[in-house]
């Protein structure tokens, strides 16, 4: 599977495939318009107007195979998904030219189970543009369960980390941080309880706290500490989620909007 | 009119988080009839879907739940700062309709409808709650056997599964593209 395949979160655009364009030198294929192999078969059924029931086997293997020599981009895991369908049509065509004893009955025809699947197919495909059209209109209808997603937001899902992660990062501030630490420490007391609220407040106020900004900024390695345990501790007891959009990207804490919430939908 | 009990009801939908059921309802205020909380849950939709009023109570998922009215979309985007609200890819929509339309199924099934390995897919429509696992085949390997979830219904705004769209809708459509294309 490849990202072009995964769910990933699409823009609002329309998404019929796009014909292949024309040029002098023939023309350019995009495999990846098509959802699959299927999705290929059916553009080209549609595209000659051949009745699916139907279906003269050479002609459309031929127009397959150059449909495959035309592609663009080369990508093995999908290329195989479409080279089968290939070795599909060419065993059906196989099939046919055997000779048989007797005639073919109706329920022979060795095209019947792609025709099956060709059928289910398309019937799937449409059903598709009549659930996009329910989904884009209950998109606009906003409902009170809706958690608004993270800010700068990539086309990669943010990971919720453990708190390992969370962790490991610390570390490696600390360690950071301990190079250019010369000063003395001063004797200020930090208490957990005080830090906690200062954290949720902050929290509330900005909504989103960068995890290295904060400790930056944290004036000893004690409150440093301190800090860090209130923010593992929010995370531990789900007040607070944290969040890395990539590997190695900062880490930004979040105040939970379900944090109140105790059917949690895992 | 306003009944009380109709003003009970729109208070019990408005702290409810999700769909909200007669039978929850009927719960909640003892010994009144079906048919009378029904009659005000309908006055209810009728009265917030009538211009004037920003949200609505909608009948979604076998309940009913407080929505905000589709014409303000973008002034509520701005509120959150959020540029568009994400639809699924195409291949996760296909892979949640062979679902919608074939459950209990498994992997090796759905990919099989869409001539596509969906396992990547799977993982994502999971993550996204609008699928669950609800057992294992009893078949070779025992795979996963998975079904729509709630979470669903309330996405695409249906009530049950029968609302899907139904076969007759699914070959008007066909039937429309066939003639668009010829």
């Amino acid at each position: 599977m490849t990202a072009a395949d995964a769910i990933s979160l699409e823009q609002a655009t329309d998404d019929t495939p796009a014909l292949p364009a024309e040029t002098p030198e023939g023309y350019q294929v995009r495999l990846d318009v098509f959802e699959g192999p299927l999705d290929l078969l059916l553009f080209l059924i549609r595209k000659k107007k051949i009745d699916i029931h139907d279906i003269p086997i050479a002609a459309i293997t031929r127009d397959y195979l150059d449909y495959l020599d035309h592609k663009t981009e080369i990508n093995l895991d999908r290329e195989a998904e479409f080279l089968f369908v290939a070795a599909l049509l060419i065993y059906i065509k196989s099939q046919m030219l055997l000779p048989r004893e007797t005639d073919m009955a109706e329920h022979e025809d060795p095209r019947q189970v792609l025709v099956n699947r060709l059928i289910e197919y398309e019937k799937i495909k449409a059903a598709c543009s009549l659930l996009r059209e329910r989904e884009d209109g209950q998109i606009l209808q906003w409902k009170r369960n809706f958690i608004p997603p993270l800010h700068g937001e990539s086309e990669l899902e943010p990971v919720e980390l453990s708190l390992f992660d969370l962790a490991e990062s610390f570390f490696l501030m600390m360690k950071r941080r301990s190079a250019d630490e010369t000063r003395t420490i001063r004797g200020r007391d930090v208490s957990v309880e005080v830090k906690m609220k200062e954290l949720v407040g902050l929290l509330r106020e900005r909504r989103m706290i960068d995890f290295l900004e904060y400790f930056e900024a944290n004036a000893s390695l004690e409150e440093a500490l301190v800090s860090f345990f209130c923010i593992l501790e929010l995370v531990k007891s789900r007040v607070a989620v944290a969040v890395q959009d990539e590997l190695f990207q900062t880490i930004r804490v979040w105040l939970r909007k379900d944090a109140h919430r105790t059917d949690h939908h895992e | 009119m306003n009944s009380p009990l109709k003003n009970i009801v729109e208070s019990l939908i408005f702290v409810s988080q999700e769909p909200l059921t007669l039978e929850r309802i009927q719960a909640v205020v003892e010994g009144v009839p079906a048919a009378d909380i029904q009659a005000a849950v309908d006055e209810l939709v009728a009265d917030t879907a009538a211009d004037g009023r920003g949200i609505q109570v909608v009948h979604v998922g076998g309940g009913w739940l407080f929505s905000t009215k589709p014409a303000f979309d973008r002034e509520i985007r701005r509120l959150l700062q959020i540029e568009r609200k994400n639809r699924l890819s195409s291949a996760g929509l296909e892979t949640l309709a062979a679902i919608a339309y074939r459950q209990p199924v498994t992997q090796a099934e759905i990919s099989g409808i869409r001539g596509v390995d969906s396992t990547s897919s799977l993982k994502t429509l999971l993550e996204k709650s609008l699928i669950k696992i609800v057992g294992r085949k009893k078949a070779p390997g025992s795979p996963l056997v998975y079904r729509t979830s709630d979470e669903f219904l309330l996405y695409l705004g249906l009530n049950s599964l029968d609302e899907l769209p139904s076969e007759e809708e699914i070959a008007k459509i066909l039937q429309e593209e066939k003639a668009a294309d010829a």
